[in-house]
Parts: C-alpha cells; sequence; structure tokens
C-alpha cells in the first residue's frame, strides 16, 4: 500500500517536470481581433432583435394577434387617404373673401374701451 | 455563495458592453488557449476551438446565471467539449507531433535540447486517452486542483484521481527515458 502511494506520488512529480518542460502559448493579436469582430456582430444582431422585440410589443397593444404587415397596410391606407383628400379636396374657408376677421385693438372704439376700463 | 470575480462583466457582455468582453477575454484568453494548445497538438484548431468558446460566450453568456457554478468553471468546459468534438472528428495527429522531434545531435545546444524534451513531453501528452489528457493538463500544467478540475471536466474528483493516476503512470512510462537521461 505505501509502495502504491510512493509510486504515485513519483509520478505526480514527474508529470510536474516533464510539464514544465513545455513552453507557454503565446495569444496571437489576429486571435483577439476575431474573437472582438465575433463579439460585435453577435451584439448588432442582439441590437437588431430589441428593436424588432419592441416594434413587435407596439404591434401587439395596437392590433393583438395580427401579423406586423396588417396595422402597416392600414396606417398606409390611412395616409393615403389623407394625403389625396388634402391634395384634391378644395378648401372652402379660405378660398374667395376673408371670412374671419382678426379684431384690432387700436381703432377709436377699443381705445374708448379701454379709457372706460 | 462564492464570489465570482466574472459575474459582473458577464451580465454587461450580456447587454452588449464592449469593454467586459475585452476584459473577460483578456482575463481568460491565455489559460483557455494553452489549455486547447495542448489538448489538441495544433495551435490553428486551438485558435479555432478557443474562439468557437468564446462565440457561446458571447452568444449564449447572457443566460448565465450566477450561483450554480463559476463562471470559469463553465467556460473551461465549454472549452474542453469542443477540444473533445475536434479530437473525435480528426485521426490522432500524435505521430505528427513526433516526427518533429528534433534529433538531439551531440553537441547541440542546451535551447534545441529543451525544444526537443518539449517536443518528446507533447507527443507523449497527445497520445494519452483525451480525458486522462485533460486532468493532466488541468492540474499540472494549469495547476488547478483536484476540486476545480473535476468541476471543469465534469467529472466526481474520484474519477479526477483515478484520471490522473492512470494519466501520469502513462506519461513516466513513455517518458522513462528523458528521466534517465
Amino acid at each position: 500500500m505505501n509502495d502504491e502511494r510512493k509510486q504515485r506520488a513519483e509520478d505526480a512529480a514527474f508529470a510536474d517536470s516533464a510539464l514544465r518542460a513545455l513552453p507557454s502559448v503565446p495569444v496571437p493579436a489576429a486571435l483577439e481581433a476575431r474573437i472582438l469582430a465575433d463579439f460585435d456582430a453577435i451584439a448588432a444582431q442582439l441590437r437588431r432583435g430589441a428593436l424588432s422585440r419592441l416594434l413587435r410589443r407596439w404591434q401587439n397593444l395596437i392590433w393583438p394577434g395580427a401579423p406586423l404587415w396588417k396595422p402597416a397596410s392600414v396606417l398606409a391606407l390611412s395616409l393615403i387617404i389623407g394625403l389625396t383628400a388634402g391634395v384634391l379636396v378644395p378648401s372652402t374657408t379660405l378660398s374667395g373673401e376673408q371670412t374671419v376677421s382678426s379684431p384690432s385693438y387700436d381703432t377709436a372704439e377699443a381705445l374708448e374701451m379701454s379709457g372706460e376700463l | 455563495m462564492k464570489f465570482d470575480p466574472d459575474a459582473e462583466f458577464v451580465a454587461r457582455v450580456g447587454k452588449g458592453d464592449r469593454a467586459a468582453a475585452q476584459a473577460l477575454m483578456v482575463r481568460h484568453l491565455p489559460k483557455m488557449l494553452s489549455l486547447a494548445r495542448r489538448m489538441l497538438s495544433d495551435q490553428a484548431e486551438a485558435e479555432d476551438c478557443v474562439q468557437e468558446a468564446f462565440l457561446r460566450l458571447w452568444t449564449h453568456g447572457a443566460r448565465w446565471k450566477p450561483g450554480r457554478a463559476r463562471f470559469e468553471t463553465w467556460l473551461y468546459r465549454v472549452t474542453l467539449n469542443q477540444c473533445y468534438d475536434r479530437l473525435r472528428r480528426k485521426p490522432a495527429t500524435a505521430l505528427d507531433v513526433a516526427a518533429e522531434v528534433p534529433d538531439p545531435a551531440p553537441g547541440a545546444d542546451a535551447a534545441l535540447q529543451g525544444a526537443a524534451v518539449a517536443a518528446e513531453v507533447e507527443a507523449a501528452l497527445g497520445e494519452l486517452p483525451e480525458r486522462q489528457r485533460a486532468a493532466i493538463v488541468l492540474c499540472h500544467y494549469q495547476e488547478r486542483g483536484n476540486i476545480e478540475a473535476a468541476e471543469m471536466m465534469g467529472v466526481s474528483v474520484e474519477a479526477l484521481e483515478s484520471l490522473l493516476a492512470r494519466g501520469r503512470r502513462t506519461l513516466r512510462t513513455r517518458l522513462s527515458h528523458l528521466r534517465e537521461g
């Protein structure tokens, strides 16, 4: 039993000294650059993912359960209708004569009134 | 629960913090690379393996929860698993390594002899079964404790001790001529 233990201790000491002969492994700068480039790509992907999750949350508030194209197309249609109406339907209020007159505060009546106050 | 010096950095990496990613890389890359290099006996393979392990970290790091295992243990286990996968995919190259051993001619200088010894040790290490090799590299090259090494390998301490004993004995038998010389 003691022999076996002694043998094991010698094996361990030998392994220690043998592996000490191995040189250290240098880290190439190119490897560091590759690893960080991977990180940048993944981080960009995560940011895009976060934006699409935010859009989906809004879309679920507006029209729960519908695919994204439905609220998007309704919004686009309403914009087209609004713009078309704005361009084609003639305005009746401001054409021809002025219908709304702006009050004037420097007329004689106005000055008299302010004097009374 | 033990304090994990990496926990804060991992949380920041999950939020896309590049400085934290760089700090983690600077802290762990040298040891991960040397582990992979000794496991695979091939610098290019080792670099690919470590890059893959970091890719796993960037992708899944946000899901890592402190408390279960130390982050370093998880990262080394990922690296070791990458090494095992690569070793199973490719045929053993230990003979190639052995072929690179310079001939220790009489009069060769100390540096050359040192390189020859290193090449022989590397070749002998490369011929060990993968788990014995991992145990030897973690405990004798990286000077990890048995408990830590066992956690990194995902085995019990008893199993690690058994792997170590067999690995050391094989290594000593194969390199016995170095001891005599």
